[in-house]
């Protein structure tokens, strides 16, 4: 392997990395808030970017301007779906059924995107879809970097919100502790209301980013959400630093052993790394006690 | 399976007796005046393709193509002097209902000649069934290499060529070029399905031999969505030539990847996704030089061509595309057969000379004289199309030329 092609491996991954974890942030949310795994996450992305190459079509604007009416939107879907849906499911058999009725969530979406836009592929034409910056050598791409700016900026402020706000300390006192936290006077089930909605937005900020560079069409979010939910157990059910670090990591991996692996055998480090840590350390690397409530 | 085949047949032939002596007496009177065994006075080809089911969309595409051509030929005084009539089956895209709609078609519809359904995986039971009935069996959809190696030898496929002969004509066009000029290094990436990747695995061992370093290859699972890493790979080796083996969404995926590592070959080709509409829109105004082989377009210059583009577009109001062209073919093909032979009818003598005409001939048709192996591949090639001033247009080979090829592309 060149000098040139590591280096261009090694920033690859890390762009990667950065979409990753910001399309695991709110599948982790969901996980630690209220045990639901939200199989439905990925097909809300592949909304959030149709509804971006839509605005993009239609007005001929930027599609990062789309961001002020999905992330508000999905805002409220969440929220809605949160308290009218899956409120209802009954506590013993929470973590099954949301697989269910999000599975079936899914469906419903990737069959509207197919009525409404047909199966066509689509991609959004910018005109720097293909340009890049030098870096000693290596090219990065600009649609690349301002996804991963939206990520990290989605991130942080998801982080400064969960630790500096009220909200955020709500937010992880029903994480950690649901009883204790009703004790508290906390309305645990508002509070598990906004976490899935605020999860949903990361989904409309992630879907925006992913369309920027990648060609979608409405079966697209099954082949992210084996990789994004590898992330989260990896990561730690519930945690958005370990997601972030697991999403780091994981992209870095693929793409620098995609050099002497070839395609296929790079992305089966999602599902290796996967069972290693069902073996080694079954609760994640960074969850702690969460997932041994499973 | 031979024998339940066999009894099965045993039962439809017990079934066609019956309902051929209930009808023996109109046919009596309907044939006064005829001619021929048969004594009607038309000719019913009988088909059964995909209306429904997985290859709808295509499958709709070959009956306009079918039904387009019969009207032609009903309007130019017909078949042997005789009307065309065509009997379409559905068979929902499934193996099983094609080889029991051909089963029918042939002992109980009596047809006199048989056309081909769409794709490999209907085209492979419905020729089996052909074959035992000893019917010609001229097919507008089966690239992959698997249907020629079935040993049937009533098969025609009535296209230019099979996957692997796709890039032939730039391939030659890169061996003609000046020692110089020539590229020295090529890379390939190609997706893991049997027909992209024959496409520029045929084109890679025509280079090599001619002397072409591989330096890069490859290969990707049909669901890769992140095609960096791919492209870094290939700008990493610096390649002269960089062809891919792809459809639609991996050939755009790919293409922006390798234009956002800055990376300038001097010819870029890839199959499939060049000569979709969409294309340009997805990658912009950056397509100038990127190369595309193709079964088929409007604008082909060969008689019959413009001929069928016009019938086709004033019957429906667009022009036709390549499924629709395939199935002209197809009728084209079968009628040379017909004309030479005289005879249109289900007798083992007549479809015999049908076939035996075949192995021989050279028939002109809407996308060039095609003649075949003993097979039944075609040994045509495909255009090459190059987007020239952001259009894509015909650069080989010369004489269809619309635009003259360009050796090294402009910065994309």
């Amino acid at each position: 392997m060149s000098g040139s092609l590591l280096l261009q491996s090694i920033i690859l991954g890390l762009l990667l990395g950065g979409l990753y974890a910001l399309l695991a942030a709110g599948l982790t949310l969901y996980f630690g808030v209220m045990r639901v795994v939200m199989i439905a996450h990925s097909a809300f992305l592949v909304l959030a970017a149709y509804l971006a190459w839509y605005f993009q079509r239609e007005t001929g604007l930027d599609p990062l301007l789309s961001l002020l009416v999905t992330v508000p939107l999905f805002f409220v879907v969440g929220f809605t779906m949160q308290r009218l849906l899956l409120a209802r499911l009954r506590p013993a058999t929470l973590t099954m059924m949301s697989v269910l009725l999000t599975f079936a969530i899914a469906l419903t979406i990737e069959g509207l995107l197919g009525y409404f836009f047909s199966g066509t592929q689509r991609r959004i034409q910018l005109d720097y879809s293909g340009s890049s910056i030098e870096f000693f050598g290596a090219n990065i791409a600009v649609v690349k970097m301002i996804a991963f700016a939206l990520a990290a900026v989605a991130l942080l402020g998801l982080w400064a919100l969960m630790k500096l706000t009220r909200f955020g300390q709500a937010l992880r006192a029903t994480i950690q502790h649901p009883e204790a936290a009703r004790l508290l006077g906390i309305n645990t089930d508002r509070i598990a209301g906004f976490g899935f909605g605020l999860g949903l937005a990361t989904a409309a900020i992630g879907g925006t980013a992913l369309s920027l560079d990648s060609t979608i069409y409405p079966s697209l979010h099954w082949h992210w959400i084996g990789p994004l939910m590898a992330i989260i157990v990896i990561g730690g059910l519930g945690s958005i630093p370990g997601a972030a670090i697991a999403a780091m990591v994981l992209g870095v991996s693929q793409s620098l052993l995609q050099v002497p692996l070839g395609t296929t055998w790079a992305q089966t480090v999602f599902y290796i790394a996967l069972f290693a840590t069902l073996m080694v350390r079954p609760q994640g690397f960074f969850g702690g006690r969460l997932a041994q409530r499973f | 399976m031979f024998s339940h085949r066999k009894s099965r047949r045993g039962a439809l032939a017990v079934t066609a007796c019956l309902s051929l002596a209930a009808s023996l007496g109109a046919c009596g009177l309907d044939s006064g005046g005829g001619e021929g065994e048969g004594g009607d006075d038309e000719i019913v080809i009988g088909v059964s393709l995909p209306l429904t089911g997985d290859f709808s969309e295509p499958g709709k595409g070959v009956q306009r193509g079918y039904e387009a051509w019969a009207d032609y030929v009903n309007e130019n005084g017909g078949l042997l002097g005789k009307d065309v009539r065509l009997e379409i089956l559905d068979d929902q895209s499934s193996a099983d209902r094609v080889a029991s709609d051909y089963e029918k078609l042939i002992n109980q519809d009596k047809v006199d000649l048989v056309f081909g359904p769409f794709s490999t995986r209907l085209v492979v039971p419905a020729a089996q069934v052909a074959q035992d009935y000893g019917f010609l069996f001229v097919e507008p959809a089966g690239a992959a290499e698997e249907v020629f190696t079935q040993g049937f030898d009533n098969l025609f496929y009535a296209a230019p060529a099979i996957a692997d002969d796709h890039y032939n004509l730039l391939a030659e066009q890169i061996i003609a070029m000046p020692e110089g000029e020539r590229p020295k290094t090529a890379a390939y990436a190609t997706m893991d399905d049997p027909f992209a990747q024959g496409t520029a695995y045929g084109l890679k061992d025509k280079l090599e031999a001619a002397g072409v370093t591989t330096v890069a290859d490859e290969v990707y699972p049909p669901n890769t969505t992140d095609f960096s890493s791919i492209a870094a790979k290939v700008a990493d080796s610096k390649a002269d030539i960089v062809v891919g083996g792809t459809q639609y969404q991996d050939a755009v995926n790919l293409i922006v990847a390798l234009q956002q590592l800055n990376f300038q070959p001097k010819m870029a080709a890839f199959s499939t996704a060049p000569t979709n509409p969409e294309f340009p829109e997805a990658i912009g105004s950056k397509t100038e030089g990127i190369l595309s082989p193709t079964g088929y377009t409007p604008d082909a210059k060969y008689p019959e061509n413009q001929e069928f583009v016009e019938f086709y577009t004033e019957k429906n109001g667009t022009p036709p595309s390549e499924d629709e062209a395939n199935a002209w073919t197809t009728g084209e093909v079968v009628a040379a057969a017909v004309e030479d032979a005289e005879c249109a009818d289900p007798s083992q003598e007549c479809q015999q000379k049908l076939i035996d005409f075949l192995r021989e001939a050279t028939v002109d048709t809407v996308v060039g004289p095609l003649s075949w192996d003993a097979e039944g591949r075609p040994e045509s090639a495909h255009l090459i199309q190059q987007y020239v001033d952001g259009e894509i247009r015909i650069v080989l080979p010369e004489d269809q030329a619309e635009a003259e090829f360009i050796a090294v592309k402009p910065q994309w």
